[in-house]
């Protein structure tokens, strides 16, 4: 099986990308103060724990270091601030400072986290590409561009493929977003890291996790493939990559019995 | 062939309507998510529907011009000729 090419590998228009490079070096030059404030706010506001950090982060590195392909970071999603845990899992703050590109640009849900002005200056600085999931489909795919531009770009991006916080509380296969696909067939040889991160007592989905809560988090690398083209090709992808988190989630829990 | 086309498009669209009344009002200018209020992520279940439906192949980037009834029903006749 191979992957065809997507509709939406045009690259950007310049203003586009001028734009995404500015946004870039303002977060790189702030990043030693949002990261560690984010730290700050996870471990001794939200009392967080992540109890294999090390383990998690020493797989996520030999990942990294297996191949130069651009990686998409995809998870799974229950709270609003799995991007900060999982950004905090996949490497210590100090290292993502020094290798800036690894440190995953987000997609957040603009209702949630650009409604207003000073969302919109933090969202900003901390490498985000706000999107409004539902919102008209040019728009959407405006914002699926830029991810695939920075990805080409060898930047890494954090995405929930299931499109919204599972209100399961499972991942949800068939919810899976066809624009995550789309992504993954306009970047040639993406690979794609799959997270899976749950709180041990995160029983549903909610605004942020339990105060204290202690994570498990797990990684794995897949590629996929598929012979489909157009809508059908994208959403084999995106399946491809829900499935694997959906088997993440059942080791999860195989092991927790 | 704009009244079976419309009609098809209608037919494939039903099962994902949460909103009823504006289906029974429906005509060209219906918007599929805000009207119909049809879930976006199911919106490529209708297409691929349509698809299947048609015989035809759509792009990603064509669904991107998908707003309306009126719009599908463009993008179908399109790839029929």
């Amino acid at each position: 099986m191979q992957r065809t090419p997507g509709e939406a590998s045009a690259d950007l228009e310049l203003p586009a990308r001028a734009y995404l490079v500015v946004q870039r070096e303002i977060s790189r030059l702030l990043s030693p103060f949002s990261l560690m404030l984010i730290w700050i706010a996870l471990r001794f506001i939200g009392g967080y724990r992540i109890d294999n950090l090390a383990e998690v982060r020493r797989a996520a590195r030999e990942i990294r270091a297996r191949g130069s392909a651009p990686l998409l970071v995809c998870a799974n999603h229950l709270t609003m601030v799995d991007s900060f845990l999982i950004t905090w899992a996949l490497g210590n703050p100090l290292w993502f400072i020094v290798h800036f590109s690894a440190l995953p640009w987000n997609v957040p849900e603009r209702l949630n986290f650009a409604a207003n002005s000073w969302q919109k200056a933090a969202v900003y600085v901390l490498k985000c590409v706000p999107i409004h999931r539902g919102g008209r489909r040019r728009d959407v795919a405006g914002v699926l561009s830029r991810v695939a531009h920075l990805l080409r770009k060898h930047e890494s991006v954090l995405i929930f493929p299931e499109g919204g916080r599972s209100r399961s509380g499972r991942v949800e296969v068939e919810n899976a977003a066809t624009g995550v696909g789309r992504v993954i067939r306009s970047v040639p040889d993406c690979r794609v890291l799959c997270v899976y991160l749950r709180g041990a007592h995160q029983s549903a989905f909610s605004a942020v996790p339990e105060r204290g809560d202690r994570f498990y988090a797990a990684v794995s690398e897949i590629e996929p493939k598929t012979d489909a083209a157009g809508l059908r090709g994208s959403r084999e992808l995106v399946r491809q990559v829900v499935r694997r988190l959906s088997e993440m989630e059942t080791e999860y829990f195989d092991g927790r019995e | 062939m704009g009244t079976e086309v419309f009609e098809k498009v209608v037919k494939i669209l039903t099962p994902y309507v949460k909103n009823q009344a504006a289906l029974d009002n429906v005509s060209a200018s219906t918007h599929i998510l805000d009207d119909l209020k049809v879930n976006s992520a199911r919106l490529v279940d209708v297409v691929l529907e349509f698809e299947d439906a048609f015989d035809i192949e759509i792009a990603d980037d064509d669904v991107d011009s998908v707003e309306t009834v009126g719009n599908a029903i463009e993008l179908i006749e399109s790839k029929l000729e």
